[in-house]
């Protein structure tokens, strides 16, 4: 499994967590009456919470991932041969962890996916207004669509490093 | 009707006659990664006319002997 993959994984697996922890918080102090129905401004602080946990814990979690795999590599090279230097480790991490134009290409077609699943989601929010739902639904059928749609652009990032990718 | 383009390589063989170069020196030499040539040689992906150049350029043979491009008729 190659570093980009690698490092998808670990984003998606922040994302569905993020979300997961979102509904069974969120939907857990609605059930139980601690959020009164209607109450925007206890729900938008919930939600800006949670952008902000999730900015934290993707940061912490890309760099830790990091760490650990330049200290894999590190040990699987020096496994290999004993004779390598520091700098030559080095450059195999930094070879391993190489950006090209097909990840570039992967990343602008699954955002792409991932922004269209959110606009569904952002037209969903608007046609339950239409409908008579409160705002409180809206505004969660946003954040969650928005939410799942970077978890999708995730899954679609491994099924075009799976698959592979064209161009046009 | 449309014609079709499929494009294929001959990348393992030259990496054969290139004293069994491994896909990760390959890789390092044309400046892309080792999961990249590993896709172009599968068929999976068509690199851009700058990286096929490079791999070209890397294995010192013109382009048209790394990769071949068969039209059909659909």
């Amino acid at each position: 499994m190659s570093y980009q993959e690698k490092k998808t994984i670990v984003s998606i697996v922040s994302g569905a967590l993020l979300l997961v922890a979102y509904c069974i918080y969120a939907f857990g102090r609605y059930n139980s009456g601690a959020i009164a129905q209607g109450d925007l401004k206890h729900w938008a602080g919930i939600m800006l919470i949670f952008i902000g946990i999730g900015i934290v814990l993707t940061i912490v979690i890309q760099i830790v991932f990091h760490i650990l795999l330049s200290i894999s590599i590190a040990i699987k090279k020096k496994i290999q041969d004993e004779s390598l230097d520091d700098k030559e480790i080095e450059k195999s991490i930094q070879s391993e962890m190489v950006e090209d134009e097909m990840d570039r290409l992967i990343n602008l077609k699954s955002t792409q996916i991932g922004f269209i699943f959110a606009g569904i989601g952002f037209v969903t929010a608007l046609v339950s207004l239409v409908l008579g739902y409160s705002p409180v639904v809206m505004l969660n059928i946003l954040f969650i669509s928005f939410s799942a749609g970077s978890v999708l652009e995730g899954f679609t990032h491994l099924y075009f490093y799976r698959r592979g990718i064209q161009h046009g | 009707m449309a014609k079709k383009f499929i494009i294929s390589n001959h990348i393992r063989k030259l990496r054969f006659f290139a004293n069994e170069m491994t896909q990760q020196e390959l890789a390092e030499k044309a400046g892309a990664s080792r999961q990249t040539i590993i896709a172009i040689e599968a068929g999976k992906y068509s690199p851009s006319l700058e990286l096929a150049f490079r791999i070209a350029d890397v294995f010192g043979v013109p382009i048209g002997e790394v990769f071949e491009c068969e039209v059909r008729e659909e």
